[in-house]
């Protein structure tokens, strides 16, 4: 556990490192609708970008300006601080306006600190529907992305390379899925600030190394007998990206609940969809990064958002939601709405707040908020109405 | 039946309730201090010295407010929201919709037969929309808290602020001033301002039944008459106590039911 902790609360961990330090290539990306394979079949370490440990905002403010997501703003605030000084790359992607907004707002950083745009720096296009023209066009970025690192590497990304990199990546799916099941039972025998740790370390980790990892402590995981759920409220925890261990242990914190399954960015969220190792390998890489949909960037899917949301709910149990959305989060704050209004018509009690992104900030609201909650599930007991509990 | 104590430690005020048998024995209100645990030892120790008891004659004390994780001598802590929910239903058994206003948070709620909190509200990380906004803008208009409430009634024609960001509504005031703006028109305006926040969150939780305020800002006259008209409901009066006490007799009705249930000390 002690690897996943230091993988997901450092920007400069020791697996990064070490790859760092034999001389092969490190390469960051912004966005989870970018297939890290592509990268891995490159003999590259692929690094999602993340604001932990920030401790100011005077670089990210100057070029971002107030009004916008802290995230982005903390990603550049790092770069401008010269944290990913071990970066090879850094592909931006518009997961929505603000991370789109970063491509420009590092390349102008850029001119007044020297140093801190990678050598390869790519923009990296997705469309906001899967489809028709939106998947020909997603494709065609996915080609002039792997001709681009191809151009820029000095490598090949052949289909070989790719659809074993798709398998590799598959055994990670079906060891989170594993883990998501364990969170499920009704003892839980791993507290969610543990389990989110671990998904976050896949996000930086050496696949190799990562899945090694986590298939020795699943192993002990699933030895344990002493639960963590016993009398506590079921936590799901949903919205704006979110990266940060605190906010886990500021739930868990009360010793009132736990948090057994979480719809973010970086957490437990495209479990158990495995794609073809067999076929063509771009065309499987589309169809799942663009057609799975699980982000309110993606046009015109909030119904099957919210039916998947509704599965996960009963799979895991959940006694009730904590819906968070960074200020100026448009995409997810106008989402939680949505969800708030749906699920709480079903009888299943939704706290939803907005925040700052950052370690420590907003913790004094946040746990009011989360105390006040925590005591409405307390007397309210289970959940009515459109809720029964299915044993996984 | 044992007296039980409600201590509510705010960012403005600081207040504490002794009870017995579901009736106020004491209560006190202070001006918070710095550090949330001297509020809590000094306004506790005005109200035992009111009701001349002392610490161990309470069977039961539950700390709320925002320095509630502060509080020595209470035997456990309950959120605000949870308190105020309980208080204002002891306030006025028939109140379905809360909203609480106090010094840095507003928040609206709405309870049950028993006061349980269910769907909620707060206000996020900002000044608008709290006692606080008030607080600067009464001092930049030289005017106390319930004379501001009072300017709405007397405007003919409220001003319209900008924003409603403290710091910038505060520039806005003051160029108001400047220009020679009735008093009572900036002061309307202010109120205005509040009540256009507040009403945003209490839509939030879909407001039914009788509404009550509670925390100090329901004692502003402007804002809760804008708020009603806001709203088209009208807003109930707490008359058994001070409404700013919600929090703490919430907290006491809590320790007695704890008290009750055999978790005493």
């Amino acid at each position: 556990m002690d690897v996943f902790y230091e993988a997901a609360t450092r920007v400069d961990c020791r697996p990064i490192m070490e790859w760092k330090n034999s001389g092969r290539p490190v390469v960051g990306y912004t966005c989870s609708y970018t297939p890290a394979e592509i990268f891995y079949a490159a003999g590259i370490l692929p690094v999602r970008l993340r604001g932990i440990e920030t401790d100011g905002m005077e670089v990210g403010d100057t070029y971002f300006g107030p009004f916008i997501c802290s995230f982005p703003k903390c990603i550049l605030q790092l770069a401008g601080k010269g944290k990913f000084s071990f970066l090879d790359g850094a592909i931006i992607t518009p997961g929505c306006d603000g991370m789109r907004r970063l491509d420009e707002c590092w390349r102008k950083a850029g001119e007044d600190y020297e140093g801190i745009v990678p050598d390869y720096f790519y923009y990296f296009d997705v469309p906001h529907k899967s489809e028709n023209h939106g998947m020909d066009w997603y494709l065609e970025e996915l080609r002039l992305l792997v001709k681009s690192i191809e151009d820029h590497f000095h490598v090949e990304i052949t289909d070989e390379k790719l659809l074993n990199a798709i398998a590799v990546f598959n055994k990670g799916r079906r060891l989170l899925r594993e883990l998501e099941d364990l969170r499920s039972k009704d003892d839980v025998v791993v507290s969610g600030t543990d389990a989110f740790a671990a998904a976050v370390a896949g996000t930086v980790m050496p696949r190799e190394e990562y899945t090694r990892y986590l298939e020795g402590w699943l192993s002990d995981l699933k030895e344990r007998k002493a639960s963590f759920s016993d009398g506590k409220k079921r936590i799901m925890v949903v919205g704006s990206v979110s990266d940060e261990i605190d906010l886990f242990e500021l739930i868990e914190a009360r010793k009132t609940a736990v948090v057994v399954a979480e719809n973010l960015c970086f957490g437990i969220r495209y479990e158990g969809n495995e794609i073809p190792e067999t076929g063509d390998p771009m065309a499987s890489l589309a169809a799942h990064y663009l057609g799975g949909s699980v982000c309110p960037r993606m046009f015109g899917k909030y119904k099957e958002r919210l039916q998947m949301l509704k599965e996960r709910i009963l799979r895991s149990g959940a006694d009730g939601l904590i819906m968070q959305n960074i200020r100026f989060c448009d995409l997810h704050g106008a989402e939680n709405a949505l969800f708030e209004r749906d699920l709480e018509a079903l009888g299943i009690p939704c706290l939803r707040v907005e925040r700052e992104y950052g370690p420590h900030i907003d913790a004094g609201r946040m746990r009011l908020r989360i105390g006040a909650f925590l005591e409405r599930l307390s007397v309210a007991g289970k959940p009515a109405g459109g809720v029964q509990r299915r044993t996984a | 039946m044992p007296f039980v104590a409600g201590c509510d430690v705010g960012s403005l005020t600081s207040k504490a309730v002794i009870m017995k048998n579901g009736k106020i024995v004491a209560d006190a209100i202070i001006k918070s201090r710095a550090r949330p645990g001297d509020s809590a030892e000094e306004v506790m120790g005005e109200v035992l010295g009111r009701a001349n008891l002392t610490q161990k004659d309470m069977v039961y004390c539950i700390g709320t407010g925002y320095g509630r994780d502060k509080i020595s001598f209470v035997d456990e802590s309950v959120s605000e929201i949870s308190c105020h929910g309980k208080g204002a239903r002891w306030l006025l058994p028939s109140v379905e919709t809360v909203i609480d206003i106090g010094g840095q948070d507003c928040k609206t709620m709405k309870i049950d037969a028993d006061g349980n909190v269910g769907r909620f509200a707060a206000n996020d990380k900002c000044a608008s929309g709290t006692g606080r906004f008030l607080e600067v803008m009464a001092r930049v208009l030289h005017v106390g808290m319930d004379e501001l409430g009072k300017l709405t009634a007397r405007s003919r024609s409220p001003i319209t602020l900008a924003s409603t960001c403290t710091v910038w509504a505060q520039a806005d005031v003051i160029k108001y001033i400047n220009s020679g703006v009735p008093i009572e028109d900036i002061g309307a305006g202010i109120n205005t301002a509040m009540a256009a926040r507040v009403a945003i969150l209490v839509n939030a939780v879909k407001p039914s039944g009788d509404i009550l305020m509670t925390g100090g800002v329901a004692k502003n006259i402007g804002v809760v008459s804008t708020l009603e008209k806001l709203l088209g409901m009208k807003i109930k009066k707490a008359r058994k106590a001070d409404p700013q006490m919600a929090g703490a007799i919430g907290a006491a009705l809590l320790a007695a039911h704890k008290a009750d249930t055999g978790e005493r000390r």
